[in-house]
């Protein structure tokens, strides 16, 4: 008789709830920052989309360029080659620009707009 | 709206649907992160992870078995995976030895002061985490045998015996409490 007590009380404290507990907005705050991953993802294609792009469309138009005019493209072709550093850094600088606009400004302001 | 139809709204986009989801299930999923893990501090990161792992491979969900056994398989797959991170040495001694050496006693002077459930809850956080795991699906969350041997790989007669284990070896700690007082009148049983 004792023993089957015993047997009740301890079933009962395994059906008791443990004290763990989550912020009352939790399920707000998953969904938050669901949403702002599958924004910065959707923002992060784009960008590599249109840089593909841009990209693309530089190559196809010094390419028929190079028809219409080789020595412009061959002298342009001179220059880049003996000035590369500060070509570089002009266009890593332009293409983090871009990558800031398209990308980083969105994902700060998702932050700021939370906190 | 049942599982199917909130399914059906998330994969949609509807991320209303999907709070929805996380406020029916938050209260399974702490439970079994909060079992297995033991740590407060990183308790809503964890469940995070677990919400973000359901949300991404929610496509993939075929109704193969209940949603909320396929949320507590991500649950205490990810619950383990932090504890193989942090805390290798968590496993279970096979002679229950160590396990029971853990447990503190219970002191039968404070019997009748004493809160005994808060001691048996007290000693369930220091059982072995498949100790715990299996109580926690079993008695808590109220999932079947063949349930809890989806979620944690665990065969059934590994279930039954880890319950038993576990119960015994709380007994064990509390036997002489059932030898030395009268439990008829105890307030714990009101």
């Amino acid at each position: 008789m004792k023993n089957e007590e015993l047997d009740q009380i301890i079933e009962k404290s395994f059906k008791a709830e443990p004290v763990f507990r989550l912020s009352a907005d939790f399920a707000q705050k998953v969904s938050f920052s669901i949403i702002r991953r599958e924004q910065w993802k959707t923002d992060l294609h784009e960008y590599l989309y249109l840089t593909g792009v841009l990209l693309s469309l530089l190559i196809v138009v010094s390419g028929f360029y190079y028809f219409v005019d080789k020595a412009f493209v061959l002298q342009a072709f001179l220059f880049v080659s003996k000035h590369i550093i500060p070509v570089t850094l002009i266009v890593f600088l332009l293409n983090f620009i871009f990558f800031a606009d398209r990308v980083l400004l969105r994902l700060l302001f998702s932050r700021w707009n939370r906190n | 709206m049942n599982d199917a139809e909130l399914i059906n709204q998330i994969l949609n986009g509807n991320m209303n649907a999907f709070t929805f989801l996380v406020n029916r299930y938050q209260k399974l999923v702490v439970h079994i992160v909060g079992r297995l893990i033991q740590r407060h501090d990183e308790l809503e990161d964890i469940c995070q992870d677990v919400f973000l792992k359901v949300y991404q491979n929610l496509g993939k969900y075929r109704n193969e078995c209940k949603l909320s056994t396929w949320i507590a398989t991500i649950a205490y797959n990810t619950s383990i995976n932090y504890l193989r991170k942090f805390k290798k040495g968590d496993v279970v001694d096979l002679d229950d030895s160590v396990a029971l050496r853990n447990l503190t006693d219970y002191k039968t002077d404070d019997f009748e002061k004493a809160d005994l459930h808060r001691y048996i809850r007290e000693q369930i956080e220091n059982l072995p985490v498949q100790y715990r795991t299996v109580l926690t699906l079993f008695h808590l969350e109220e999932f079947s045998y063949q349930e809890i041997e989806q979620i944690t790989g665990m065969p059934e007669g590994t279930v039954k015996s880890y319950l038993f284990r576990a119960k015994a070896l709380l007994k064990e700690k509390l036997k002489f409490v059932v030898n030395e007082t009268s439990m008829l009148n105890s307030p714990w049983l009101r």
